[in-house]
């Protein structure tokens, strides 16, 4: 069995922002509602300031505290090392989103799922199909494109990526692209003090 | 350093450290409810005061329920909360609530109608009873903090003084209010000069728990250093200051210290230490904040 896991290239990223829009895309978000985001960081002192993009998404921890947290058995993880949000037994209680240390998770308001993407109180289509797979109250996060996954495909986000900063693969693979990286580049996981063993590797 | 040079990204694509928006003023009510309520509860318990120990139960009972219920995204499915007991902290805080209450109402009728020799069951089995209701008080006054201090995601919180704060307040506030439901009882179980000098002694250890809170926090990361300057340079000071310190501890103290036995002073002082603590478990939850994730770079 694959055990799934990202690579962000750092030295790739440009910043684009493609991949939050092929994500909010493909999982039909409501609006302010991000599963991935590119965070951006200057630093150094003028006249020598660069600027740094850090793409973030769920990291699908291997001793993830938001399955720790959650008291009703909604968060899991598959055999495939995604962690996934059973919508049908989540409560909305939060723990999850207090537990996780990367701010990961998004709850599902009503009001944001009727408001629609144009503020206009009215839904599209697109969004009225969309928003049939959430629970309001809910509490919901990126779960890797699990369907597309399961199809064989990579993530919204990696596909849509144009410089391929976003790389996708099993990390029990010692020969997939991910896992090479990691290995070559000295792959770094977000915040590993905190020994949630993040799938998540950033390579500079 | 000051609380403009940190960086609160807020919800914007930037580095930086972001407020908990999760646990709102909803689940502080439900906090403060539920320490109050076993606070309440123990110091009336030490005293045999059955109607402090009734009391206590029904503001936990149904105030904390009600704010958890308020809180919940899908109220009707809240019942899925007691499955996982052997993982979740809010299944197995749920649990010590349950056997609180059910051990509390146990003791505070074998307490008024003597049911263990009534049924001939003997005293152990009423000793047995009360110990465990004092037990499951003492767990749902430290749970809650507990709870929180088990976060890795907010600094402010991961520490075991929080847990310590939990009791502390939960202790001074349960004592403060069975100063006054003594005095307004005919049942007269506890010594007022008594309860003001332990009030006292609790509201000196309140000051102590906070500092060092504060102390910790500011001294373990980038997030609890900003939680620690917006409470005491930030938006939040004045609130924290003037709320939580100053109504809190330093009113309440002044009052029982210079005006022993006055029942007006008391009654105004019981106010204060009320809401400092309230301030407290609200203030907590609005500083704190996510740390920025980049320690890897």
């Amino acid at each position: 069995m694959a055990r799934y896991g990202m690579v962000f290239d750092l030295k790739r990223c440009i910043g684009c922002n493609a991949c939050v829009i092929g994500c909010k895309q493909e999982n039909s978000l409501p609006d302010g509602m991000f599963f991935t985001r590119t965070l951006s960081e200057e630093y150094g002192v003028y006249p020598a300031v660069n600027r740094v993009y850090i793409p973030t998404l769920c990291n699908h921890c291997e001793d993830a505290p938001c399955e720790k947290a959650c008291p009703s058995g909604a968060t899991y993880t598959r055999d495939d090392g995604i962690v996934m949000v059973d919508a049908d037994k989540c409560i909305g209680c939060s723990s999850c989103a207090i537990a996780c240390p990367y701010d990961q998770r998004s709850q599902i308001d009503k009001d944001l799922l009727s408001h629609g993407l144009f503020g206009t109180d009215e839904l599209t289509p697109f969004e009225e199909d969309g928003y049939k797979r959430f629970v309001p109250g809910t509490f919901t996060k990126c779960d890797f494109c699990s369907e597309r996954v399961d199809a064989g495909l990579d993530p919204a986000c990696v596909v849509t990526c144009p410089t391929d900063a976003r790389i996708f693969g099993d990390l029990d693979d010692p020969g997939s692209k991910a896992s090479t990286l990691i290995r070559e580049r000295n792959g770094k996981p977000p915040m590993p003090e905190l020994k949630t063993r993040p799938k998540v590797y950033y390579i500079d | 350093m000051a609380i403009q040079e940190t960086k609160i990204v807020g919800d914007s694509f930037q580095v930086g450290v972001r407020f908990q928006r999760y646990w709102d003023t909803s689940m502080a009510n439900a906090f403060f409810c539920g320490e109050l309520g076993a606070g309440l509860f123990f110091i009336s318990y030490l005293f045999n005061f059955v109607s402090g120990m009734v009391a206590g139960m029904l503001i936990t009972g149904i105030f904390k329920t009600y704010f958890h219920m308020t809180h919940m995204g899908v109220p009707m499915k809240s019942w899925r909360a007691i499955l996982r007991p052997d993982r979740s902290w809010i299944s197995r805080g749920l649990m010590a609530i349950v056997f609180y209450l059910v051990f509390g109402i146990a003791h505070c009728l074998n307490l008024t109608f003597h049911l263990d020799t009534a049924w001939g069951l003997g005293s152990t089995v009423g000793y047995i009873v009360q110990l465990l209701a004092a037990f499951a008080a003492l767990v749902v006054m430290t749970y809650q903090g507990f709870a929180m201090s088990h976060s890795k995601a907010i600094s402010l919180w991961n520490t075991i003084l929080m847990p310590i704060s939990s009791l502390t307040y939960s202790l001074t506030g349960g004592a403060v209010l069975t100063m006054l439901l003594v005095n307004l009882s005919p049942e007269k179980a506890a010594n007022w000069e008594f309860l003001t000098g332990g009030i006292l002694l609790l509201l000196l250890i309140d000051a102590l728990v906070l500092v060092s809170l504060l102390y910790s926090a500011n001294k373990r990361s980038e997030g609890g250093r900003v939680s620690t300057l917006l409470l005491l340079t930030g938006i939040y000071r004045q609130a924290f200051l003037y709320l939580v310190v100053g109504a809190g501890l330093i009113l309440p103290a002044l009052l029982l210290w210079l005006l022993p036995g006055n029942f007006a002073a008391a009654l105004l002082a019981a106010v204060a230490i009320l809401a400092g603590y309230y301030g407290y478990r609200v203030l907590v939850f609005k500083a704190g904040v996510y740390e920025p994730m980049t320690s890897f770079r």
